[in-house]
């Protein structure tokens, strides 16, 4: 008989706490679970083992090959049998793409990335609460910075959200569904690809453009047009769902955010420990594939299987993070997993991370009595998604 | 102390020149680059945390009875 295998991503007893099965599973260092696709996969649970999975070169990312699990049925999400997500391909086009994004450049974007949040929530202030924060500042704000660090036109950025949706989908949108979104934002980017030819300007498509240009193979055309859509797909939907999440969390929580608007210096640490909490959703992203037999605590993954470093365990994990059930803003030590580890280290990390803290601080400072329109356990997020989104999150002051 | 930094493995996200930007920089390519090979006892706290924020593990310090790593 086969043994029983649960179903993962976990679903969440209450919207803004880990899942039970992060405590309960931990006893095993790797549990085998299935996937949305109905696909099996070895889920890696302590903090030391998924950190090393992640510098492991026996883990490819290339979801392509025969035999990978399938995260969805629906979606290929970032499986194109022409790009190779492995070193060294992978590493020559990351370093292009890391140029603009790396964290002495994101830093000069500090007074830009104030001044959008400033009018974004001069907007919000001056409408009669409740409001749903998704669509006055999570969503906008990142939207409008990655849109104008990659070189979109303002009048175009409404449209993205929808290709992001489809993007993220797991079961929600047909696959036809899907590939239409696809389609259209590959022609998008097309036509803008060949403008800013013509046309360049200060951005991330254009510097890809110029190095494309020189031929001389670190950037082929297939290439810039498949990392200019990614960059875009990628860009925004996570900061989004980080930041309404960061809300949602600091206002269920009044002792925590009582601690931060006495002490705006703990900032940086509360921000740390919202990424800690893992409030976007599983790791199911992480999928690896393992090339070799790994052993992993005492068990043998054999090679051709399917792997998830566990990112959402390890942040839990008691080894690593003094009582990691207690959600606390004050936390110093908390090198979490959240932006991964090793070669596919979030490339944003850096320009996630100013968002948010400029976000929610101004949003504090901003609103001083800033509070949830409903009960913390009605919020609701969406589980047919890569991210576990929030349908909206209502706020009032 | 020595400062080493592994070029190979080195992801670009530029957290160390932030962290120590007395020791590290980065090329054209956001490699890192050791600025300052034995900076003084005063940054190592700094060396250190850079070490340890680091998501490629790609940096480390030797002391001066080490043998010294790639630079």
């Amino acid at each position: 008989m086969e043994p029983t295998r649960c179903p993962y991503p976990f679903r969440r007893a209450a919207p803004l706490d880990p899942p039970a099965e992060l405590q309960k599973l931990r006893a095993e260092p790797v549990v085998q679970v299935t996937l949305p696709s109905g696909d099996t996969a070895w889920l890696v649970t302590r903090y030391k083992d998924v950190r090393a999975l992640l510098a492991d070169p026996r883990l490819s990312r290339n979801l392509s090959r025969p035999g990978a699990a399938r995260i969805s049925k629906n979606n290929r999400l970032f499986q194109d049998p022409k790009m190779d997500p492995d070193p060294p391909e992978h590493t020559r086009i990351r370093r292009l793409v890391m140029r603009a994004l790396t964290a002495a450049r994101v830093e000069r974007l500090r007074p830009r990335v104030q001044q959008i949040t400033d009018e974004l929530i001069d907007r919000m202030a001056e409408r009669t609460p409740p409001v749903d924060l998704n669509e006055t500042l999570a969503f906008p704000l990142p939207i409008r910075v990655v849109c104008e660090l990659i070189g979109v036109p303002a009048e175009d950025q409404d449209r993205f959200r929808g290709w992001t949706q489809a993007f993220l989908s797991i079961s929600g949108l047909g696959s036809d569904e899907i590939e239409r979104s696809m389609a259209e934002l590959d022609q998008y980017m097309r036509a803008l690809i060949i403008a800013k030819r013509g046309e360049p300007g200060d951005d991330l498509i254009s510097a890809m453009i110029a190095v494309r240009d020189q031929e001389d193979g670190r950037l082929s055309e297939y290439e810039l047009h498949w990392w200019s859509r990614l960059l875009v797909l990628v860009g925004f939907e996570t900061t989004a769902v980080q930041l309404g999440a960061c809300v949602a969390m600091l206002l269920s929580r009044p002792d925590q955010l009582k601690l931060l608007r006495d002490d705006p210096g703990l900032m940086p640490h509360a921000i740390e420990e919202l990424l800690r909490w893992k409030l976007v959703g599983s790791s199911v992203t992480m999928l690896r594939y393992a090339t070799e037999d790994i052993e992993v605590g005492g068990v043998v993954i054999p090679a051709g299987s399917s792997v998830i470093p566990g990112a959402d365990f390890a942040n839990q994990d008691d080894t690593v993070f003094d009582r990691p059930e207690v959600f606390d803003i004050t936390r110093t030590d908390n090198p979490h997993l959240t932006f991964s580890a090793g070669v596919h280290f979030c490339a944003g990390s850096s320009l996630a991370r100013l968002e948010l803290e400029v976000a929610l601080s101004t949003l504090l400072r901003r609103f001083p009595g800033l509070s949830l329109a409903v009960a913390p356990h009605e919020i609701q997020r969406r589980a047919d998604k890569f991210l576990e989104n929030f349908v909206e999150i209502p706020v009032t002051w | 102390m020595y400062v080493t930094a592994n070029r190979d493995t080195c992801g670009g996200c530029g957290l160390c020149t932030v962290t120590a930007p007395e020791v590290f920089g980065q090329d054209d390519e956001c490699v890192v680059t050791i600025l300052l090979p034995r900076p003084g006892p005063e940054l190592l706290p700094r060396v250190r945390e850079a070490a340890e924020r680091c998501p490629t593990g790609s940096i480390g310090t030797a002391g001066d009875h080490a043998e010294k790593g790639p630079i």
